[in-house]
């Protein structure tokens, strides 16, 4: 057995144990996640979640899901993912907690009007209105209400998880319901003779 | 609701990106810990990993998540040995 091994086996066990033992591994792990989250979270997001606050849910998951840890990972590391995604979600709710649905997708209408750029070359300006014009159709006739809605609320600036938690869904059925809605406008527009690698000289 | 230009480049960005997924959030997630390990030491992807790899480049929820993830095990003191 690898050093790296008897490590991860060690955490499990003691986690698992009782009495000081367990009491040791956790304020142990509980030092080293705030020390991970004190640097990612801080660097990227300010002081918007505070690590040892965060910290104590993630404990919760880990302790609850230790049976289905693997050893696939360095058991740190297989914490740390949890911590992470337990600090970012409640990062999200807590910046967006102000934005309704509502106030982003208001009407049913993704409207791609973009104003005209003298200083673009005509040729260009005629690409880019029929690039848009055929994407404002297929929006209208590919996808469905939900879609719209969802891509209009992720340009709005909502992450994934905040609109399923506001459409009562999950971020995995959001994240596939847009990403259907992806394939049928990439599709739509190849259909149309619009290769994605024409998007960025259009709209460079 | 009209859109910013800014907006449609969004659009236009999210759908160039967009491939096959053969995964979801759930099943990057499960993997993520050792994906990251990967990306740490510096090693290739294999193969077993594309797919997390694909979804990684296509879900920026869970990109976020993973590039907070790599600044966090950075932090962690290199133990475990
Ligand atoms: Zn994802």
């Amino acid at each position: 057995m690898t050093t790296e091994n008897a490590d991860t086996d060690d955490w499990v066990r003691r986690l698992s144990s009782s009495g000081p033992e367990r009491d040791d591994a956790i304020a142990e792990l509980t030092q080293l996640l705030v020390r991970g989250l004190s640097r990612s979270m801080a660097n990227r997001y300010g002081n918007l979640v505070q690590p040892e606050d965060v910290v104590q849910d993630a404990l919760l998951k880990i302790l609850d899901s230790l049976e289905t840890f693997a050893g696939r990972s360095r058991f740190t590391t297989w914490a740390m993912t949890i911590a992470t995604r337990v600090a970012i979600s409640e990062m999200r709710r807590k910046r967006y907690q102000d934005v309704s649905l509502d106030s982003i997708t208001s009407d049913d209408n993704l409207s791609l009007d973009i104003a005209t750029d003298p200083s673009t070359p005509g040729e260009t300006q005629i690409d880019r209105a029929n690039v848009l014009s055929t994407l404002q159709e297929l929006i209208q006739t590919e996808l469905s209400a939900k879609q719209r809605e969802a891509i209009q609320a992720l340009l709005g600036g909502l992450p994934v998880e905040e609109i399923a938690r506001r459409t009562g869904s999950n971020r995995n059925a959001v994240y596939k319901l847009i990403h259907d809605a992806r394939v049928r406008l990439k599709s739509g527009l190849e259909r149309a003779g619009v290769i994605a690698e024409d998007f960025n000289a259009i709209f460079a | 609701m009209s859109i910013s230009k800014k907006q449609i480049s969004n659009l236009l960005g999210l759908i160039a990106s967009t491939e096959n997924d053969a995964t979801d959030c759930e099943g990057c997630f499960s993997h993520l810990a050792e994906f990251a390990e990967l990306e740490l030491a510096g090693r290739e992807i294999p193969e077993a990993f594309q797919a997390i790899q694909r979804h990684l480049e296509q879900c920026p929820c869970c990109k976020d998540e993973f590039d907070v993830l790599i600044e966090g095990l950075k932090a962690l003191p290199p133990e475990d040995e």
